[in-house]
């Protein structure tokens, strides 16, 4: 099984994993130029996360190790998903009987999503959590599992 | 009261921001307009402590990948908690998909951050099928009147008015004939003709479903 690993976490290290190491990279800020919808379908402007796109598009399973910042993901993070729309086309489908865009590649990575962080109040975890379902809900990954980070560290890591 | 205004837009205050129109548009009626920033313009720390001297914050903002964009996340990720009890936050979110239950994950994380962080909480304003606005400002005229209207109202009140507000909000989500109708557009391919000519002319009309990264 293919995997790739996001991390905003040190202490978690996957050694033969193509890692986007987010500790150390600033992703660029997405400017709204639509470049990869309008003048190169599919590349962003930026090049900085060329080797991330193909890792993430060609793996099976995508591990985020997010950190809860204000009660949300942090604003790098934020901008990694924001520079994600490269990957997905421009049209509109109303299938679901909503509105999303329309999955670019034929299949996109299963999502295991851990979170480092205390929430104050269950009602602000929940928020957190159905965002994130949310966004890779239409990012069209069909598995996705959300869970503090403990449990990661508990079930004594990745054990595949 | 005193009130900043902050454009979330990427964009700046490019022409083609459409977070930009509104917040010109906003304060367009007003007797004292109030003073537009660009979030995208600054150093987050720095406009932190500028907009200190302020008592009310209204950001202005895309809706990107369901929440803020990566860059009003980092100037959140500034913000410190209020002491006085007179501070106030209210947002004005605009996107392009019709309907504004899309913006809902945002609006309970906006209600809630306020409360972290000690502001009154003004509300979020949301406003869907907004894409179109800075290349066909004459089609827009209406919405264009009421986010007037709400910044006129919102001078004299220092409240989003509810039924500009309701207005704005409309569709909630995409009602059964309207779903049958979008899907019968898509069907005969009439949804990508605006796509397409903007693709032909960029030349690349046939690289519109390049997969480049695989």
């Amino acid at each position: 099984m293919k995997k790739v690993v996001i991390k905003e976490c040190e202490s978690i290290h996957f050694p033969n994993v193509f890692t986007l190491d987010l500790t150390q990279t600033d992703v660029k800020d997405c400017i709204g130029c639509w470049s990869c919808w309008w003048k190169t379908p599919g590349r962003c402007t930026y090049k900085d996360l060329n080797e991330f796109y193909h890792h993430y598009i060609t793996a099976d399973k995508a591990i985020f190790f997010s950190k809860v910042t204000k009660g949300f993901v942090s604003g790098n993070l934020k901008t990694l998903f924001d520079r994600m729309i490269p990957l997905y086309l421009p049209y509109t489908t109303y299938k679901t009987g909503e509105s999303m865009h329309v999955p670019r590649y034929e299949k996109y990575p299963d999502i295991e999503f851990y979170y480092e962080g205390k929430f104050e109040t269950p009602d602000r975890r929940k928020i957190f959590i159905d965002y994130i379902n949310r966004v890779f809900y239409q990012f069209y990954s069909k598995n996705i599992t959300i869970k503090p980070i403990e449990e990661f560290i508990l079930d004594g890591g990745d054990n595949e | 009261m005193n009130t900043i205004i902050l454009n979330g837009s990427p964009k700046g205050n490019s022409n083609k921001s459409n977070s930009q129109i509104f917040a010109k548009e906003f304060i367009k009626n007003m007797k004292n307009p109030c003073e537009i920033k660009c979030i995208a313009k600054y150093n987050p720390k720095e406009l932190v402590s500028y907009i200190e001297g302020f008592d009310t914050i209204i950001i202005v903002l895309p809706l990107y990948i369901h929440a803020m964009p990566g860059i009003v996340m980092k100037f959140i990720e500034k913000l410190k908690p209020q002491t006085s009890e007179e501070k106030y936050i209210g947002f004005i979110v605009q996107a392009g998909f019709i309907e504004t239950a899309q913006h809902k994950f945002l609006k309970r994380y906006f209600k809630d951050l306020a409360k972290q962080l000690n502001y009154n909480y003004l509300g979020t304003v949301s406003k869907g099928e907004a894409a179109g606005i800075y290349m066909y400002p004459k089609m827009f005229k209406k919405v264009l009147k009421s986010i007037a209207d709400l910044g006129m109202a919102y001078e004299e009140n220092h409240t989003f008015d509810k039924e500009i507000v309701q207005r704005l909000e409309k569709p909630y989500e995409l009602s059964k004939f309207k779903l049958k109708m979008l899907r019968l557009v898509n069907k005969v391919g009439l949804n990508n003709i605006g796509w397409h000519t903007v693709l032909r002319k960029n030349n690349a009309l046939d690289k519109r479903l390049d997969r480049p990264f695989l």
